[in-house]
């Protein structure tokens, strides 16, 4: 049950053929901070694979993140990380 | 030709009259269908019992595809997804007319002195995300997919959607633009 409540969350975004590949990985540096190589390695998987979990932690934190998302116009999800 | 320029620490746009009236035009659309004057500008309000009293018993999933697409689901559980929509999308919508505003009042100074010029010390990442949500909105509309721009050049000159599909384009490349000189 512990390892239950301690899964953590993760937001996913998800590919859309309106958002330019510079502007996501923008997005992604802006948001979470990451370097121009990581956010661009990120929008690739967008672009590639239908969509890539970005970040991670609490359902709380993944809320703020999903929020922040939408007001950049991503479209993006949190969800239970299934990988666990 | 319009282009933004990196102007010491700011960003300026340059702008001709008409590329000023289309922009002011679909922002104010978009402002339109994002519920301008509605309730939800109380949410910009620091009185915390107009915020209360703002407070709607009941956010429902939006019927408009293009609000659905602004303000998509969170979660793919309906009950979460209510439920984040109820405390969330307020905040959402605001910060997107937050940004609309913005642009809109730049807009004004070019369409009021009835001549196109140069508005400085813009926001650039406030002029990116509201040219962003321009975009999304008529990518709904037109229902833009990966082949739109094979189609619309292959759209006869008098086709109703052609000049909207350019506009669209157009915004895309100004946004371009914008990141390029970031």
């Amino acid at each position: 049950m512990d390892q239950l409540l301690d899964r953590p969350w993760v937001t996913i975004v998800w590919d859309d053929p309106v958002n330019l590949m510079s502007y996501v990985t923008h997005v992604f540096m802006s948001l979470f901070g990451y370097s121009k190589e990581r956010a661009h390695e990120l929008m690739l998987q967008v672009h590639n694979e239908g969509r890539a979990a970005v970040s991670s932690g609490t359902r709380e934190e993944m809320e703020r993140d999903v929020q922040r998302l939408h007001e950049s116009g991503l479209w993006a999800t949190l969800q239970r990380d299934d990988k666990i | 030709m319009s282009n933004f320029e990196k102007l010491g620490t700011g960003y300026s746009l340059n702008l001709t009259l008409d590329e000023a009236h289309i922009l002011i035009n679909l922002v104010e659309q978009l402002l339109e269908l994002l519920g301008e004057g509605d309730f939800f500008h109380h949410y910009d309000s620091s009185d915390p019992l107009a915020q209360l009293l703002a407070m709607p018993s009941e956010i429902v999933t939006p019927d408009d595809p293009v609000l659905l697409r602004l303000l998509p689901n969170a979660y793919t559980d309906a009950e979460a997804a209510s439920d984040f929509r109820r405390y969330t999308e307020p905040q959402i919508r605001s910060s997107k007319q937050r940004n609309l505003r913005v642009v809109r009042e730049e807009l004004t100074i070019l369409v009021d002195e009835k001549k196109g010029g140069v508005i400085e010390e813009l926001d650039a990442n406030i002029w990116l995300k509201a040219l962003n949500d321009l975009r999304i909105a008529l990518s709904v509309r037109l229902e833009i997919d990966e082949t739109s721009f094979e189609k619309f050049e292959l759209l006869p000159e008098n086709d109703q959607q052609k000049p909207v599909f350019a506009v669209y384009f157009w915004l895309g490349w100004l946004q371009t633009n914008l990141l390029d000189v970031l």
